[in-house]
């Protein structure tokens, strides 16, 4: 029989408690692990995990999850969840794939039919969600059959072809022609990379430095409190889901570009990883704590734990058990009030 | 006179704090000893070292001459030594029956006896006088008031010889207050020591018999008749001497800033129509569940009226939130944890959330936010007034303290309070007071609804008491007695109140 | 405020109805019965009716949709064969699937199970129920599971590829083999026959296989699969690919990283694309192919069971217990000739 915590116990050691710095302190466990999983990296395979080339192909590979689990930052930063991602990632790129056409060479058209298409299935959920009273989990997880089955019909099951969206040029994609997005660099560094970081980098502003971020927050800490406060909560709650179909068009595109083909089945539990990275990373599945940094350090983990079990030729047993136990690893070290 | 509790020399050390510093504490068989302090004088500490909760660091806890194990709340709970806390610890799906006797229920093994848990059950709610709450109804949609009397029979099923009680009449209004008083005097007529916490002096005198003062984790009174007068408690309390707990009545303008008329939802809110002035604070006194509250709710557009208008300075307002934010209406819910205040954010944060506007164009200027807030907190005295202490550190005072803050940065022009000093200490008590007179002096219009008609009568312009949902009677500030708005705010028939409302 | 609550239950309401639909529905078939049918090989009309029901997993590989195709396709050459399709949306549905196909009680059931292993039990089920079972491709692990069974050899397919690799590389070399879903027998036998043939044909261990991860059937894990790998290898003379489809997200790395020039791939399954690609030349050098008409054999198989009849060439004439499908090696030599059977 306890009570919670009611009066203060004012002194020295609880004003360090006290001050906003849960979050921080995650943040810096999940570097740390980062860290260690470079070094160990590293170690074992000296001559190719460790270098320029790894790096930038692990970042690439970061690329199409880290844009997906920048949006689901989000709509978990509400309370919510938004298990739909990988299969509109899916959708998305048929539709765009379709939209081109057998000869079409047109990557605006492209980038315009994806994003527009994913966007347009987000709304889906937003409205459902915030206006239908769906619950999240239930909502989100309809538009996941429903989204792999628009996948799968709209070419009938077949995966539609890109490779003629080069700008022109085999081998050489002409830059931004869909294909560079895949391959393309810019000083060295892939032009995907670029696309995530500067979604990252926004989504940090986004969240942390504007009224809009704060209101999300919000919602997802107190939804009671927030309403009286004055936070147009059913706003804000549709805008994340939208925003999560917009950012998975932006993750079709980049998939697509390197896959050189848009393939109905791709995308299979990508939203697993987004969510792993996002609750990894620290922002709490309850809402009303997030952040970006976190999110990316979970999207950095994941890429290298894959690179390296890859690289080390673990067998898929192994390989499955070892990334489970990190991510328990790196919810552990979460501080108690932080995990849940 | 047997001793129940001694107390000698409590010392309880946290890191970084010295929570108690040496308390003394009596209490005798059959008596009730009411604690007393403000908030951070230890009286939490003190409790859950007596109940085992918490391991003192050193000192003497007797029970009964004997000595209690220590950090044992099952060990203690068998000898006899029960605790009400204030967030009562009551699981809402449970039954009645199940709850007294959770942990401990009656078994013909491996099986739970049923019918003697039913039959028990009734006997300790009778024994309390309300054998009236059906023992198997679910707890979750009991009244907060029959609540509390389930777990005050909860500690009766252990056999208790002392009874803890944290607060009880905080969720309490004056009828129910009254009735819990008689289930005490049943108590400590079999020999139960009951040691009572409360802010409220008027109920010390009216219970207690004697009073414990603590104030920075040390005794500073011992023992004292419960007929002390007020102005000694307080400085034992507060250790100076507080001139008024009340500032000068606010007198009203002519100007009318909020009008309600005719407003009507039904079950709650009958049609009521009321005005509110520059410069005034107008009270709503009443019963638990005479729709105080949901006529708030329904002014700041929480719910809809079937029926009626709101009007600021004229114009009607919208019903919703964010309507009546930006005509200048203000709420200060009535729970402020899980209404108002977002807990895992900083000061400012919670300070800033209604008027971010203020400090951004494209991007908010995080520097000017915390100054801001700062500022404003500042002006209200908050303890501490650092702009990134976690909210859910502060106490109840210092809490709405933040609450109002948010108000004043946002610049209102009509506040609405909602039980704004409950679960606040003496000394922020008064500082509130000050504030929301400060409020009227400068043009504000406020109005409050309290349960402690004490209150209502010192600081409210006019009183206004709603019964059922309607406004039975408005009594102007200065002539008001606590006797009569209690009078208006009974229904006729007097019949107990908990039984009637329990499912 | 109404109309937007109007309008979200409308949205909910339909995405949950679709939902509903989609999610776990069954895609059923049935060819109505025409007078005119011809009498396709292996028994005449007997005047008799059969109903037979299919199951397959979730068609989210173009090998098994050409397999749903082909079945519908036999039994439409039968008009004594009352057909149903049922397509599953995962393992455990398919079971219950299954389930429900038992209480029809048709004449025959035809399973291609997601999982072997995870639906013997519901095969065994509709043995004993007395209805006789097909089982296509992955094999069930009980005996008693199944009246017959039609595979491609997987494990040939191995051993044909590790031959070919082999004779390109003339034993040296490092390989690299990305496999399909882990853990089911399809995968376990194209792993063991290649690694078996490749310890027998080069004894001297010339060639290596550096690097062995699964694929999933799956294009995009294939990419990022293999770019990892190019990482970790330098030097790669030949790609051993479980499946055409994923191979394509394989060759797609490796053309990003410049290095089609070093190595040459195979693939398992025979699609168009890649007989395509191979008679371009190049990269993409051979496939096995693995012929999803096999589920055509299957049903015609189901049928001749259900009459009660056998194959004519048997002697009594009956149905064989098991019918191993050849694999055959295509390559720009015979791609013309194998084109026909690709499958999309």
């Amino acid at each position: 029989m306890t009570t919670p915590a009611q009066t203060s116990e004012p002194g020295r050691g609880a004003a360090f408690a006290g001050r906003v710095k849960a979050l921080e302190l995650q943040e810096y466990a999940l570097a740390i692990v980062v860290v260690l999983l470079f070094v160990v990296g590293a170690i074992l395979k000296p001559d190719t995990f460790p270098t320029v080339d790894n790096v930038r192909n692990m970042l690439t590979q970061a690329s199409v999850v880290g844009v997906l689990a920048i949006g689901m930052t989000f709509v978990i930063a509400t309370a919510g969840i938004d298990l739909s991602v990988g299969s509109i990632v899916a959708a998305a790129g048929v539709f765009g794939g379709i939209l081109v056409g057998d000869n079409g060479t047109s990557t605006l058209l492209f980038i315009a039919g994806a994003v527009g298409f994913a966007l347009l299935l987000g709304t889906v959920n937003a409205t459902a969600i915030a206006y239908g009273r769906v619950v999240p989990f239930i909502a989100t997880l309809a538009m996941f059959s429903i989204a792999r089955g628009l996948a799968l019909l709209l070419n009938d099951q077949l995966p539609v072809s890109l490779l003629d969206l080069n700008g022109g040029s085999f081998g050489n994609p002409r830059v931004f022609s869909l294909l560079w997005f895949g391959n393309g660099r810019v000083f060295g560094i892939p032009a995907s990379v670029y696309v995530f970081i500067a979604i990252a980098i926004a989504g940090w502003i986004v969240l942390n430095r504007t009224r809009y971020g704060r209101y999300v927050v919000a919602v997802g800490g107190n939804r009671e409190a927030a309403r009286i406060a004055g936070v147009p909560v059913r706003r804000i709650i549709f805008s994340v889901y939208v925003l999560s179909g917009l950012l998975a068009g932006v993750a079709t595109v980049l998939l697509c570009a390197r896959l050189g083909s848009a393939s109905p089945v791709s995308g299979n539990l990508y939203e697993l990883d987004a969510i792993g990275a996002v609750v990894i990373g620290g922002t709490s599945l309850a809402g009303g704590r997030a952040t970006i940094v976190g999110t990316f350090l979970g999207v950095l983990t994941f890429a290298l734990i894959f690179s390296l079990m890859t690289q080390l030729n673990l067998s898929t047993e192994v390989q499955q058990v070892t990334k489970g136990l990190i991510v328990l690893g790196a919810v552990l070290l979460q501080r108690p009030e932080a995990r849940y | 006179m047997t001793k129940v509790l001694e107390v000698r020399n409590l010392v309880k050390e946290f890191p970084g704090v010295k929570a108690l510093q040496g308390v003394d504490l009596d209490v005798h068989a059959a008596e009730v000893h009411c604690l007393l302090g403000p908030n951070g004088a230890g009286k939490s500490t003190l409790i859950k070292c007596v109940s085992g909760a918490v391991e003192p660091t050193s000192g003497e806890i007797l029970f009964l001459g004997e000595p209690l194990p220590h950090g044992d709340p099952a060990g203690s709970l068998k000898r006899g030594v029960a605790t009400i806390y204030q967030e009562l610890d009551l699981v809402p799906d449970l039954s009645v029956a199940e709850s007294i006797f959770l942990a401990h229920e009656p078994r013909r093994w491996p099986l739970l006896d049923l019918d003697k848990m039913y039959r028990e059950s009734s006997a300790l709610l009778a024994r309390l006088g309300h054998d009236s709450i059906p023992v198997r109804a679910k707890v979750g949609r009991l009244r907060p008031a029959a609540q509390q009397i389930v777990s005050i029979a909860r500690a009766l099923s252990g056999n208790v010889r002392l009874l803890i009680m944290d607060e009880p009449s905080a969720i309490l209004d004056e009828a129910e207050i009254s009735t819990l008083f008689d289930v005490v005097r049943r108590l400590t007529g079999e020999g139960v020591g009951v040691v009572y916490i409360s802010h409220r002096l008027d109920e010390i005198r009216r219970i207690g018999d004697r009073v414990t003062v603590l104030a920075d984790g040390r005794t500073t009174a011992s023992g004292l008749p419960a007929t002390t007068p007020t102005d000694q408690l307080v400085e034992f309390m507060v250790g100076r001497k507080v001139d008024q707990l009340y500032p000068d009545r606010p007198v009203g303008t002519d100007r009318v800033l909020l009008e309600v008329r005719d407003v009507k939802r039904l079950p709650a809110v009958r049609g009521v129509s009321l005005q509110v002035h520059a410069g005034e604070v107008v009270g709503l006194g009443g019963l638990v569940g005479s729709g105080r509250t949901e006529l708030l709710h329904l002014i700041y557009g929480l719910d809809h009226p079937e029926e009626g208008e709101v009007m600021v300075e004229g114009k009607p307002l919208r019903s919703t939130p964010r309507h009546a934010i930006s005509q200048g209406l203000g709420l200060a819910p009535e729970d402020r944890k899980s209404q108002a205040l977002l807990l895992d954010w900083s000061t400012t944060k919670n300070v800033t959330i209604t008027d971010l506007n203020r400090f951004s164009r494209v991007l908010l200027d995080v520097r000017k936010e915390r100054e801001r807030a700062r500022e404003q907190l500042r002006a209200l005295n908050t303890v501490p007034d650092d702009p990134d202490r976690v909210v859910r550190l502060l106490s109840g005072g210092n809490q709405q303290k933040v609450v109002l803050a948010r108000w004043l940065l946002h610049e209102c022009r009509v506040l609405l309070l909602d039980e704004p000093t409950r679960g606040v200490d003496i000394a922020t008590k008064a500082e509130i007071y000050r504030i929301i007179a400060d409020l009227a002096k400068s043009g504000f219009g406020v109005l409050v609804v309290s349960s402690e008609l004490e209150e209502l009568v010192h600081i409210c312009t006019r009183i206004l008491v709603m019964r059922e949902g309607e406004i039975v009677a408005e009594v102007d500030g200065s002539d008001a007695t606590e006797r009569e708005l209690l009078r208006h705010a009974v229904a006729p028939t007097d019949a107990p109140v908990l039984a009637e409302e329990v499912v | 405020m109404s109309r937007k609550r109007l309008l979200g239950s409308i949205a909910a309401l339909s995405l949950l109805a679709i939902g509903v639909a989609a999610c776990g529905g069954t895609k059923t078939v049935t060819k109505t019965v025409t007078v005119n049918g011809n009498a396709a090989a292996g028994g005449g009309s007997t005047g008799k009716t059969v109903s037979i029901i299919a199951s397959v997993p979730p068609t989210d590989h173009g090998w098994l949709g050409a397999i749903s195709k082909d079945a519908k396709a036999a039994a439409a050459q039968h008009p004594d064969v009352k057909f149903e399709l049922l397509q599953a949306a995962d393992s455990d549905s398919q079971a219950q699937q299954i389930e429900q196909a038992i209480a029809k009680k048709p004449d025959a059931l035809v399973v291609l199970p997601q999982d072997g292993a995870a639906l013997t039990p519901v095969a065994q089920k509709a043995e004993r129920a007395g209805i006789p079972v097909i089982n296509i491709d992955r094999l069930f692990t009980a005996p008693d599971a199944a009246t017959a069974t039609v595979l491609g050899d997987n494990y040939q397919i191995g051993v044909l590829a590790a031959n070919y690799i082999a004779d390109q590389l003339k034993c040296t070399g490092n390989v690299v083999e990305i496999q399909g879903l882990a853990g089911i027998s399809v995968t376990t036998d194209r792993s063991k026959g290649f690694a078996d043939t490749l310890k027998k044909k080069c004894p001297g261990g010339g060639i290596k296989i550096v690097a062995q991860q699964p694929g999933d059937f799956n294009p995009d894990k294939g990419l990022t699969v293999m770019e990892n790998i190019l990482q970790a290898q330098k030097k790669i003379d030949a790609v051993y690919t479980h499946d055409d489809d994923m191979a394509q997200g394989v060759v797609q790395a490796i053309r990003n990283a410049n290095r089609a020039d070093e190595m040459f791939l195979t693939g398992v399954g025979g699609s168009s694309d890649a007989m395509k690609q191979i008679k371009e030349g190049g990269l993409y050098r051979a496939t096995f192919l693995y012929n999803p008409n096999m589920a055509g054999t299957a049903v015609n198989m189901a049928r001749l069971i259900a009459l009660g009849q056998g194959f004519g060439e048997l002697v009594p004439p009956e149905v064989p217990r098991q019918v191993v499908v050849p694999a055959a090696v295509v390559t720009k030599a015979n791609v013309d000739k194998y084109e026909k059977y690709a499958f999309n």
